[in-house]
């Protein structure tokens, strides 16, 4: 491994920085409603400017009301996801541990959806009842992980396939608890069906919702990232790392529930958008190597890239319709996700 | 690797001040963004969901987000003022012809937007309320209705033609189905209902409960579902349907170009011959209208009460047959006229919806 400099580091998030900056400004510019380049520069650069007043106003919706909004939570949900993958191939030493992959995010679904059902009962303030949907799918994506934590294990030692296939077959069991929930319950505000089993970026919420999740993204991923030599020993094994003198318990616990959490906050808004924390940490360690203190940070930049330039495929291909984020990334995820497997296991 | 501990600070530091920089600069624009009309007079109205809703005044660019609301629309003469519709709004020809926003579950908030609407209809059957609060969070209106029987589709058009600012139009249009309605039930209120299963979807099979209002509009013709189920889009089993042998097989025609290869596919499916009403070929096609609560509901309930009591319209044939011909008269291009809702569509949106998307 590479000694780390801050100074590559910074190059290295400087780059990916201006790759984002750029599928924004696309991201800003195609949609239903046709935005030339230049009326989208002349109002960024008014806006960047501090003459908002004078921003047009026919596009000025469009693109700071509903592109914007859509393109921070993609942004955002993108890099929650990206970095729970990377925690998460760190935590079961798998490379092809994903949210959606081992069934977490179907865990936090339930949680969320049963959340939804609840909230109606508890006749809590407005407030409170906003944040009960992220507390449930974070619970449902801890208890998920940790189940299949323990389905994975074999001898005292998590076996790879077994993992996956645990995984798998816990979310589709999940996924059939959706289902019933959804064909049973009928009180509530619980989305749509096809909301929490194929993620969508579609939906737009209050201002705070975006402070929360800025705030406790930024939260859990710096409690990642400040075990993030400690999870470069990890890989070298449990017992090796613990001879290193890596608290491991505690890095378990910290890495666990931070990713959980993260994992919990991208479903609550976004449903299961899946494989982009298993093709992003990939490509992120094929061009930067594998030290978490690098990957930790560009795989959160590449999540945010990757399920913004989705999601403007799925408002595009179709438009004025919209597709499922969650089917975009599915399509390039799962193909890409076989081969991995299949080169892992030859 | 423990000799570079800067980077760690340097980089969460710079990820936090790139995430709340971006936080800010949304808020900001979000606050400071106008929305989309300056007209200062508004109204406010309670929609058939409880919500209230500040109307502008008056309305003049609507968006409908459902075929029904879209046939309102045009049977209140306010077309002109509808500036946008869905994918799905076939009827009459003309709404094909307005701006498409997409489909009723996932339009495009954009174009939504970007046509400026004065108000945006909705329904809760066919939209989903996240379109709604996007919507309210973009500071455009929204109306909702929620119709579940024929009484309601009436009240429902009535209010909603008030809040559109054209109460007489409404009048004229509530009048015209309650009187068509009346001179009905004098015809066959008094004849025994026949049994029927209105099938919404064949594979599998999908009928309507009871609390719909399509359950509604076959009591109206004189038709009982054989389905007794409070879900809205019960799915039914072959069983049950053999238990309770219906009179008669209900299909609109939007399920299949013409009801008989429907029902033929159905007989030489196994096990369906044991359904007396299949095996005989016992079914009554009607309009598609019934599955849109629209005026135009009261001719598919006139269309079914034909077909299931013709003696009741053959003793005066004359006056009254005439009457409903010249009440009717799109009864005949009708086949065409929908046509180009595919069972395909459907399907795909039973799927999506997770239930059915039928009650547009």
């Amino acid at each position: 491994m590479r000694p780390l400099t801050l100074r590559r580091l910074l190059f290295q998030c400087l780059v990916l920085t201006a790759v984002l900056f750029v599928v924004v400004v696309v991201a800003l510019k195609f949609g239903a409603v046709p935005v030339s380049l230049y009326a989208l520069g002349r109002d960024l650069l008014r806006f960047l400017l501090g003459q908002t007043s004078q921003i047009s106003t026919d596009y000025g919706l469009i693109i700071w009301n509903i592109r914007g909004p859509r393109i921070l939570l993609g942004i955002l949900v993108g890099a929650s996801l990206s970095v729970a993958g990377t925690s998460f191939q760190a935590l079961l030493r798998n490379p092809l541990a994903d949210p959606y992959v081992l069934g977490v995010s179907s865990g936090a679904s339930v949680g969320a959806v049963l959340a939804l059902i609840a909230t109606p009962f508890l006749s809590l303030s407005p407030s409170l009842s906003a944040l009960l949907t992220p507390l449930g799918a974070f619970l449902g994506a801890a208890a998920t992980i940790a189940a299949v934590y323990f389905l994975g294990r074999r001898d005292g030692q998590i076996d790879s396939t077994t993992l996956l296939l645990g995984g798998v077959i816990t979310g589709s069991f999940l996924s059939a608890i959706i289902t019933f929930l959804m064909g049973t319950v009928t009180t509530g505000n619980t989305r749509g069906m096809v909301f929490w089993l194929m993620g969508n970026l579609s939906t737009s919420f209050q201002k705070s919702v975006y402070w929360f999740l800025g705030i406790g993204f930024l939260a859990a991923a710096g409690a990642i990232y400040t075990t993030a030599s400690d999870l470069n020993l990890l890989l070298a094994g449990e017992k090796e790392a613990m001879h290193l003198g890596v608290d491991v318990p505690r890095v378990r616990l910290v890495v666990y529930i931070a990713a959980s959490f993260l994992t919990g906050l991208a479903v609550s808004v976004s449903g299961s958008i899946g494989y982009v924390g298993l093709i992003v940490p990939h490509l992120m360690r094929l061009i930067f190597g594998s030290d978490h203190r690098t990957l930790l940070p560009t795989a959160a930049i590449g999540g945010a890239i990757a399920v913004v330039f989705a999601d403007t495929l799925a408002r595009t291909v179709v438009a004025p319709s919209e597709l499922a984020v969650g089917a975009v990334t599915a399509v390039v995820g799962a193909p890409l996700f076989i081969y991995l497997l299949r080169r892992r296991l030859a | 690797m423990k000799e570079v501990v800067t980077p760690r600070l340097g980089n969460a530091l710079l990820a936090a001040v790139a995430a709340l920089l971006f936080c800010a600069a949304l808020s900001h624009a979000q606050s400071t963004s106008p929305i989309s009309s300056a007209s200062p007079a508004y109204r406010e109205v309670t929609d058939e969901t409880g919500r209230t809703v500040r109307v502008p005044q008056p309305v003049n660019r609507i968006v409908s987000l459902a075929p029904s609301l879209t046939e309102i629309v045009y049977a209140l003469g306010l077309q002109d003022h509808l500036v946008g519709d869905t994918e799905f709004c076939d009827y009459p020809a003309d709404a094909q012809k307005k701006t498409k926003v997409g489909g009723g579950i996932n339009p495009s908030l954009e174009l939504i937007a970007n046509l400026h609407p004065d108000i945006v209809l909705v329904t809760k059957a066919f939209n989903r309320l996240e379109t709604v609060q996007s919507l309210e969070n973009l500071g455009i209106s929204s109306y909702a209705t929620d119709p579940h029987t024929v009484e309601e589709i009436i009240s429902s058009s009535k209010q909603l033609s008030d809040v559109l600012g054209a109460p007489e139009a409404g009048a004229t249009v509530a009048g015209e189905m309650e009187r068509r309605l009346a001179s009905l039930q004098q015809r066959i209120g008094a004849l025994p209902p026949k049994r029927v299963l209105f099938v919404v979807w064949t594979q599998p099979l999908i009928s309507v409960g009871k609390h719909t209002f399509i359950a509604d509009a076959l009591r109206l013709a004189g038709a009982t579902s054989i389905v007794d189920s409070g879900q809205d889009w019960p799915q039914v089993s072959l069983e049950e349907v053999a238990r309770l042998q219906p009179d008669l097989l209900v299909f609109a025609e939007s399920h299949s170009a013409s009801a008989s290869p429907t029902v033929e596919v159905l007989a030489t499916l196994p096990g369906w011959n044991i359904v007396e009403a299949v095996k005989k070929r016992r079914v009554a096609v009607i309009s598609d209208a019934v599955n849109r609560p629209a005026p135009r509901i009261v001719s598919a309930i006139e269309d079914l009460a034909k077909q299931l009591h013709p003696d009741a319209f053959t003793e005066k044939p004359e006056s009254n047959k005439e009457k409903i011909e010249r009440d009717n008269p799109r009864q005949n291009d009708r086949p065409t006229a929908h046509s180009s809702f595919s069972p395909g569509n459907l399907q795909a949106r039973i799927a999506i919806s997770g239930g059915c998307a039928c009650a547009r």
